[in-house]
């Protein structure tokens, strides 16, 4: 019953890697734009905080973006082992989400 | 953007998170009305930068229960289809609801959270074979995880998806209207309905929860509502105290901490409270 019901563990160790490397990189982007606003706070004629904002900015939407693309990568495993009914179940989480960005536009 | 203040919010938000990681609890229900009550921020914007930092919390954690086959990635994506549809309800609603009901909601939500801190979770398992025709049968949720005490694969049982289905939506509309991961409503969809063994119970909410506020957070930050000034600090501080709390978890007395923890979260409660009534009081 176990083997049939869940994903294989290889695959449960993918969605950990991309969660986990996810968050890493979304953190020290961060880190490095809040560390560059500061430098600037510092020493205004640095003129970094525009890159700064910009670090922060881009941090906050890789975390948004990161349990998207978790969805996208079980759907695609769930595809690669014929699991049709959970690809649909996924594409339909991911099309909650695409609505809710439209609705925000 | 000033300096102190961002520093201040990470520090805040490390503090917040590292307490409430210790706890196993998401910091979420702490960050907005830290935000709002000690930095003066507007509630919708403190909404919105919180929702980063659950993702961020949600993202951070997820990798050693995935590891520790404790997560019930199916059930999950399953349930994420009420919760994402919930968020995006909440997102709807947001823009509707009086400023004064948030505050109340908040404080209604922070009460329960309190009374759930001090109150033992209770475990549910049947033995008896599942239904075939159950929902969780056609779906191939029933699963098992790994007892370390044991040293074997407990199976269990997924039960009642439709009422779990139901709250899951409620915790999402929550989670989206208040910026936070709604473990309090989710925490009872699992163990109750669902009835799942409580660490499974754990990391599947866990796991769902970043999934859920990305559906309102996608939403906030196309919208322009995230302040990206608050919400870079206190993603990176929750993120860094979750990590922080979850090794300090064995060694400190959680019974005093369970009773300090439900007299902060009451405070809180009360002073969102009085925040509702003073808008009302200055609005008539």
């Amino acid at each position: 019953m176990n083997s049939s019901t869940n994903l294989p563990d290889r695959h449960d160790g993918l969605i950990a890697a991309l969660l986990w490397y996810g968050t890493l990189l979304a953190s020290a982007v961060i880190g490095a734009g809040i560390l560059l606003a500061a430098a600037d706070a510092l020493d205004p004629a640095l003129e970094m905080s525009a890159i700064g904002y910009g670090l922060i900015k881009i941090g906050v939407v890789i975390f948004i973006l990161l349990p998207v693309s978790r969805v996208m990568l079980m759907m695609i495993l769930f595809l690669q082992a014929r699991d049709y009914v959970y690809m649909a179940i996924a594409a339909l989480v991911l099309a909650i989400i695409g609505a809710g960005v439209l609705i925000g536009l | 953007m000033d300096m102190t203040t961002v520093l201040w919010l990470f520090a805040v938000a490390f503090g917040a998170s590292a307490l409430g990681g210790m706890l196993g609890m998401a910091s979420g229900i702490f960050i907005v009305p830290i935000l709002i009550l000690a930095f003066g921020i507007d509630i919708h914007v403190a909404i919105a930068a919180s929702i980063v930092s659950v993702i961020a919390c949600s993202c951070g954690s997820a990798s050693p229960f995935l590891k520790g086959r404790l997560t019930n990635v199916k059930l999950a994506i399953v349930l994420e289809t009420a919760t994402t549809l919930g968020a995006l309800t909440g997102v709807l609603l947001i823009g509707i609801i009086p400023t004064p009901f948030l505050y109340a909601l908040f404080s209604l939500i922070l009460v329960l959270s309190a009374q759930q801190m001090m109150a033992r979770r209770r475990q549910l398992i049947r033995n008896t074979p599942p239904d075939p025709a159950s929902w969780a049968t056609r779906l191939r949720l029933h699963a098992s995880f790994p007892d370390r005490a044991l040293g074997t694969d407990i199976p269990y049982q997924v039960d009642r998806v439709p009422l779990g289905m139901f709250l899951m939506y409620g915790a999402g509309v929550i989670s989206a209207l208040l910026g936070i991961g709604s473990g309090v409503l989710k925490i009872p969809a699992m163990d109750t309905a669902l009835r799942l063994p409580i660490k499974v119970s754990s990391a599947t909410s866990n796991f769902m929860i970043g999934v859920t506020a990305a559906a309102s957070g996608g939403a906030y930050l196309v919208r322009g509502d995230i302040d990206m000034g608050i919400a870079g600090p206190v993603a990176l501080g929750s993120v860094v105290g979750a990590l922080a709390g979850a090794r300090l978890l064995m060694r400190m007395p959680a019974e005093k901490l369970r009773i300090l923890f439900s007299v902060v979260l009451i405070a809180l409660a009360i002073q969102m409270m009085l925040s509702a009534l003073d808008i009302q009081i200055w609005g008539s």
